[in-house]
């Protein structure tokens, strides 16, 4: 067993969090939480110039071959820098999909383009019963000629009104099971028909509502096989969890350091409050949730890298972080006291993006389930 | 970053579950680690059997030099013996490890070749004097005097909650041997033989009387008795604190293997024509146990991997403490509530499930957050210098 | 031993709660006794300025203060049952600590005969409002650390210094503001209370926005604002004194908490018997019962405690504990049944309009937003419940030690 990272993941992480502590200061944090697309075109192009929108992808479509653990060490500071922007959007729920079962043309339409920071994707899978299972799933595409026709409405999905394609879940059969006749479909972020907004959220990230009327897509448009994308859906799932869940360590490894600090400074009642020790058994208590974290996450990313499969291991860092973040933020917040709930405090944005992130591809609860399922009950 | 266990231990690993399938009745649903339930007449002779064996097969002390009856094998060797051992739980691993480590750590020649080739071969048990009415948290408040005479050191006092020292030969005992509180402990050993040392057992609550208060009457200890320097016990308790490493990740093992008893239980039970499995809040509860346990093992696996890189394991070893004392007593707490009625059952009712583990764990894990060290104590050390670095005062 | 009601307040209460059906819009889905929305939105100030004079109208203003300075003398249980009926409602225009352990009781205990004469009655009809000025940026928890000087010259108190987390600040006409009067004092042997108008010369105000996005806070800077000695309140660098009088009245806060959050919980169970997931109704979800249940009994029985509480102050028995626990529980239970909201909406939590506030909700950005953005709100602005008029840890420590007799914690050597 070896838990060190290697010398390239040491620079990554350590590059990252130099790069975005320059480049993403929380003025600009929650300049795009106000503005409309939630990201600046300017930083999306050097982070691709930084070979970070193409970590993942192998390098003939101009990526650079990374695995899911390196990514994960570069979310991590991402979250730790609270980074607006579609690149979980782009890179995980549009992008690891495509190259995982596009054909090739359809890779090489689109994989290069978004490793060049020129496209960005998103998936487009949450109906208004907001839920994450197959019954949920009742947009109907329907098969007109060459094209199939999909009309309907789609919600909280990510960055949908400046994704340049987006990856639409839709009904094409009613089986027995509603697990079966669902499909994916690439299409153009810019088709007739296509109408969206973006929802006021929390966190201020973007979530749409999207509404299909009629939207015509081509077959060769469809990702992976026809009343198979189950399967896919399953999968996509595990990995926006993992992603979402190295995002928020980075997060809750910030608040835990920006405590520790705060308790240090803070002086009352002529001692620093981190002497007092309720306070110090607070942090203690964060900093189990933040550390068993940690290993959990990188262990889930490693599996995952290494193709060992980690359905289990997924969900328990999901599961764990979703509630162990929201925990750590409460407690930053009861430590800092009134100072920590004002708006102008980066605190807050922290607390925010804990709760966007439990909700993202499944709270505690829907982990729960699986792992439950995983333990044969 | 490789999560894997290599091949060597994957082998190892095996073989111990192979030894164990031989050794353990084929009933066996596991006893807690530590020397507590040892004191159940029922295990008590299966707990020596356990430990002969493993001495007989070189597994004890793995790590030690091979002249005193260790193997050398790695740290890592050694942690898959034990924690397989904690998982299944199995008795008669004594605490005679930790001392051993000990007398590897601080001992001179002479105590090395008499103490620990016994300890390897599974021959002895060994108990701990540490605790004192009036030293608990507090450990350095230890009052048990050891007055130096000209040819042996003379032992008045009490120890309290020495755990199986009513089968021990020997126990470690920390002594006072001047007024200076953290600069004036030494550490003998001594022969529970001895005259002058009367001993009571102290029943717990889950009704084994694994507890020893042990009373010293002008107890004469030889002086080549004494383990490490006169007045240097305070280096050989904090070494003794830093080696506790591992008592949190056991307590998760065992807590797995009663997730997994209790899982099965909700397989097969049924309530009103539907298996308990299929309970949603049931599934729920039990899936966030599950959730604890192996975020907790992860920790565990990862202190492990930081003792064998030289790296510090103080705050690590407080947190898996911590953590895993929780999870345990949530553990027993979803398994008194979905047995139910049954739940509180003694081993020996006709109508008892799961053996009356769930009982047993109930009441005991009560100890888990204060047995060798309580969890307030491992969050100040988690807090303080050698992990969050926050202030004293 | 009795439980019930009797007559006279139940037909009180009944006064009370038609008063109140009347009286609010209709689309009024309650506001949080804090007083945060009315004092962050024009529209919802101008709706509780009314309500403000319609109480004063039926004499619900300074209920049990004597007649002679506008209060009607009546019982306490009284002022209890328009609290309990008025916290439920979500009614705004009533700030239940201006009128009970804070400011009137202060003056009315404490101050000069003057005083009483000039302070009282505008509030019972209705035409001023208060706030307190205690907490400084290096006086929080610790608040007997406070700056603030007021210096006497002649016949003026000239205050310097800064205040901040000053709520209700912005619309108040005047304010219990705690000073230091003598600098070599130990800390809370130097501390008097000096009531400011607040549109005095020197006095500027700087709105702090809550995280909730609710503008109700103000830092308050004092440059040599000249207050009349005939201000102080109570004796010269007595106000620790007052301090612990004021605290043992103040019963209200925590009692508030759990009965304004019950009428979340009535709405989240209402939404879950209306709101089907794929063919069910989520209050058919066992998980989803079963948490709801659990909140329902702990608010029970922190409401129930809460009544314990009013028992023991009409009674005149000491509260401090009991007021103490029932902070705690209504700082822990708000948060709470955030958290279970926003579990029960799932993806719809993150919605709503900023500030929780109803009356502007975008067609668009808000149009999925469910129970106008309510647990959302609740989410961000209960945050605060736990540290907000005295964090939990100090409240607990006033239980472990008046209450349950536990020594202090020895004090560390002064350097």
């Amino acid at each position: 067993m070896d838990l060190s990272f290697s010398e390239e993941q040491e620079m990554l992480w350590k590059s990252a969090r130099d790069f975005l502590a320059n480049k993403c200061p929380k003025t600009m944090v929650r300049e795009m939480e106000e503005d409309e697309k939630g990201y600046v075109p300017e930083l999306w192009k050097e982070m691709a110039d930084l070979g970070w929108i193409g970590l993942p992808f192998p390098e003939k479509y101009g990526g650079g071959g990374f695995s899911f653990l390196d990514l994960v060490v570069l979310l991590e500071e991402m979250g730790r820098a609270c980074l607006p922007g579609p690149f979980i959007s782009t890179v995980v729920l549009g992008g690891l999909p495509i190259l995982e079962w596009g054909t090739e043309e359809q890779k090489q339409n689109i994989l290069p383009q978004v490793c060049e920071g020129k496209a960005i994707l998103t998936l487009a899978l949450t109906e208004p019963s907001a839920r994450y299972d197959a019954a949920s799933i009742q947009i109907k595409a329907t098969p007109e000629g060459d094209n199939y026709v999909i009309s309907g409405t789609k919600l909280f999905v990510h960055d949908a009104h400046i994704a340049d394609s987006i990856i639409v879940v839709a009904r094409t059969a009613e089986k027995a099971s509603p697990e079966e006749g669902i499909t994916l479909f690439i299409v153009d972020g810019k088709s007739p028909g296509i109408s969206t907004f973006v929802l006021r959220t929390i966190a201020g990230d973007k979530q749409c509502e999207l509404t299909m009327d009629k939207v015509k897509v081509p077959k060769a448009n469809i990702l992976g096989k026809v009343d198979q994308g189950w399967g896919m859906i399953k999968k996509i799932v595990e990995w926006a969890a993992l992603a979402k869940s190295a995002e928020m360590m980075g997060g809750a490894q910030q608040v835990l350091e920006m405590t520790i600090d705060y308790a240090k400074e803070r002086v009352q009642f002529d001692r620093p409050i981190g002497s007092f020790q309720i306070i110090q058994h607070y942090l203690a208590d964060m900093s189990i949730d933040v550390d068993s974290s940690r290993v959990s996450l990188h262990k889930a990313a490693w599996m995952l890298g290494e193709g060992i499969p980690c359905t289990k291991e997924i969900s328990v860092i999901k599961g764990w972080i979703s509630e162990a973040y929201r925990r750590v933020t409460a407690q930053a917040h009861q430590i800092h006291g009134a100072i920590g709930f004002t708006k102008d405090h980066d605190l807050e944005l922290y607390f925010r993006r804990a709760k966007a992130g439990e909700l993202f591809f499944g709270d505690a609860d829907f982990h729960r389930e699986i792992v439950a399922q995983q333990l044969g009950l | 970053m490789d999560f894997r266990f290599t091949e060597e231990e994957e082998a190892f690993r095996k073989e111990v579950q192979d030894f164990l399938r031989k050794s353990l009745p084929p009933d066996w649903l596991g006893v807690d680690p530590g020397p507590e339930e040892e004191s159940r007449e029922e295990v008590y002779p299966l707990a020596l059997e356990m430990w002969r064996n493993l001495g007989a097969k070189g597994w004890i002390g793995l790590t030690w030099p091979k002249e005193y009856g260790g193997q050398e094998a790695s740290l890592w060797k050694e942690m898959t013996l034990l924690q397989e051992l904690a998982y299944r739980g199995v008795p008669g691993m004594d605490l005679a490890i930790a001392q051993a480590d000990l007398f590897l750590n601080f001992g001179p020649e002479e105590q090395k070749r008499r103490f620990i080739p016994p300890i390897a071969r599974g021959e002895v048990k060994w108990a701990i004097g540490m605790s004192e009415p009036n030293a608990g948290s507090d450990t350095f408040a230890v009052q048990l005097r050891a007055v130096e005479e000209e040819d042996c050191f003379v032992l008045n006092g009490q120890k309290i909650w020495s755990s199986g020292a009513h089968h021990a030969k020997y126990q470690v005992v920390y002594a006072r041997t001047d007024p200076d509180k953290h600069l004036g402990l030494s550490v003998f050993i001594v022969d529970l033989e001895s005259p002058g040392i009367t001993m009571r057992q102290i029943t717990q609550m889950t009704g084994i009387p694994a507890f020893c208060e042990v009373f010293f009457d002008n107890v004469r200890v030889p002086k080549e008795n004494l383990l490490g320097e006169k007045n240097g016990g305070w280096q050989i308790l904090l070494h003794a604190f830093g080696a506790e490493r591992t008592y949190g990740l056991f307590i998760i093992y065992n807590a797995k293997r009663y997730l997994e008893q209790l899982v099965q239980y909700c397989r097969e039970t049924y309530v009103n024509g539907q298996p308990l499995a299929k309970d949603p809040l049931i599934r729920n509860r039990l899936a966030q146990i599950a959730i604890e346990i192996e975020v907790g093992l992860n920790l565990g696996h990862e202190l492990n991997w930081m003792a064998t890189q030289g790296m510090p394991t103080v705050k690590a070893s407080s947190q898996i403490k911590v953590h895993g004392a929780a999870v345990a007593q949530r553990m027993a707490n979803l398994g008194q509530q979905i047995l139910g009625l049954y739940g509180p059952l003694n081993e020996d009712s006709k109508w008892v499930k799961l053996g009356g583990r769930f009982r047993h764990t109930y009441l005991s894990a009560v100890a888990f957050s204060m047995a060798g060290g309580t969890s307030e104590t491992s969050r100040n050390h988690i807090a303080g210098r050698f992990g969050l670095g926050l202030p004293r005062k | 031993m009795d439980f019930r009601f009797t007559d006279e307040e139940e037909a009180f209460r009944k006064e009370v709660r038609d008063f109140f059906e009347k009286e609010l819009p209709p689309d009024w889905p309650g506001v949080d006794p804090d007083m945060y929305h009315e004092d962050s939105f024009e529209e919802i100030h101008q709706v509780s300025q009314e309500m403000q004079r319609k109480l004063a109208a039926k004499g619900w203003l300074g209920l049990t203060w004597p007649k002679k300075y506008g209060g009607q003398e009546a019982p306490l249980w009284k002022q209890m049952i328009l609290e309990e009926v008025l916290t439920y409602r979500g009614a705004p225009g009533y700030d239940a600590y201006s009128f009970l352990g804070g400011c009137g009781d202060l003056i009315l205990e404490f101050g000069t005969e003057e005083q009483r004469q000039k302070f009282i009655p505008p509030m019972c009809r209705g035409e001023v409002k208060w706030a307190t000025g205690m907490s400084e940026p290096n006086a929080g928890s610790d608040l007997a650390n406070l700056q603030l000087r007021a210096d006497l010259q002649g016949d003026y108190f000239i205050l310097n210094g800064q205040k901040t987390w000053q709520s209700a600040a912005h619309h108040a006409d005047y304010g219990l503001v705690y000073c230091r009067t003598d600098p070599e004092a130990r800390k809370h042997r130097g501390i008097s209370i000096i009531i400011v108008d607040y549109k005095s010369p020197g006095i500027t105000m700087s709105r702090i926005v809550h995280m909730s996005e609710l503008g109700a806070f103000n830092e308050m800077f004092y440059d040599n604002v000249k207050v009349p000695k005939e201000n102080l309140l109570g004796e010269l660098n007595g106000a620790w004194g007052l301090v612990m009088a004021a605290l043992s009245h103040e019963r209200t806060y925590g009692v508030q908490l759990i009965v304004n959050i019950k009428r979340d919980l009535d709405l989240l169970v209402q939404y879950c018997k209306e709101t089907r997931v794929n063919g069910q109704p989520l209050a058919k979800n066992a998980l989803i019962r079963n948490e709801l249940a659990d909140m329902a009994i702990q608010l029970e029985v922190a409401r129930t405690l809460g009544y314990k509480l009013n028992w023991m102050a009409l009674k005149g028995l000491n509260v401090i504990t009991t007021a103490n626990q029932m902070k705690i529980l209504g700082g822990i239970l708000t948060q709470k049944l955030a958290i279970l909201g926003m579990q029960i909406l799932g993806l719809y939590g993150q919605l709503g309009p900023a500030g929780g506030n109803w009356r502007q909700m975008d067609e668009k950005k808000d149009k999925w937003a469910k129970l106008g953005g309510r647990m959302k709100h609740l989410y961000l602005s209960t945050v605060c419940n736990t540290i907000a008029g005295g964090t939990t840890e100090v409240a607990r420590n006033a239980i472990a030690t008046m209450g349950l007799g536990l020594p202090r914690e020895p004090r560390p050597e002064k350097k």
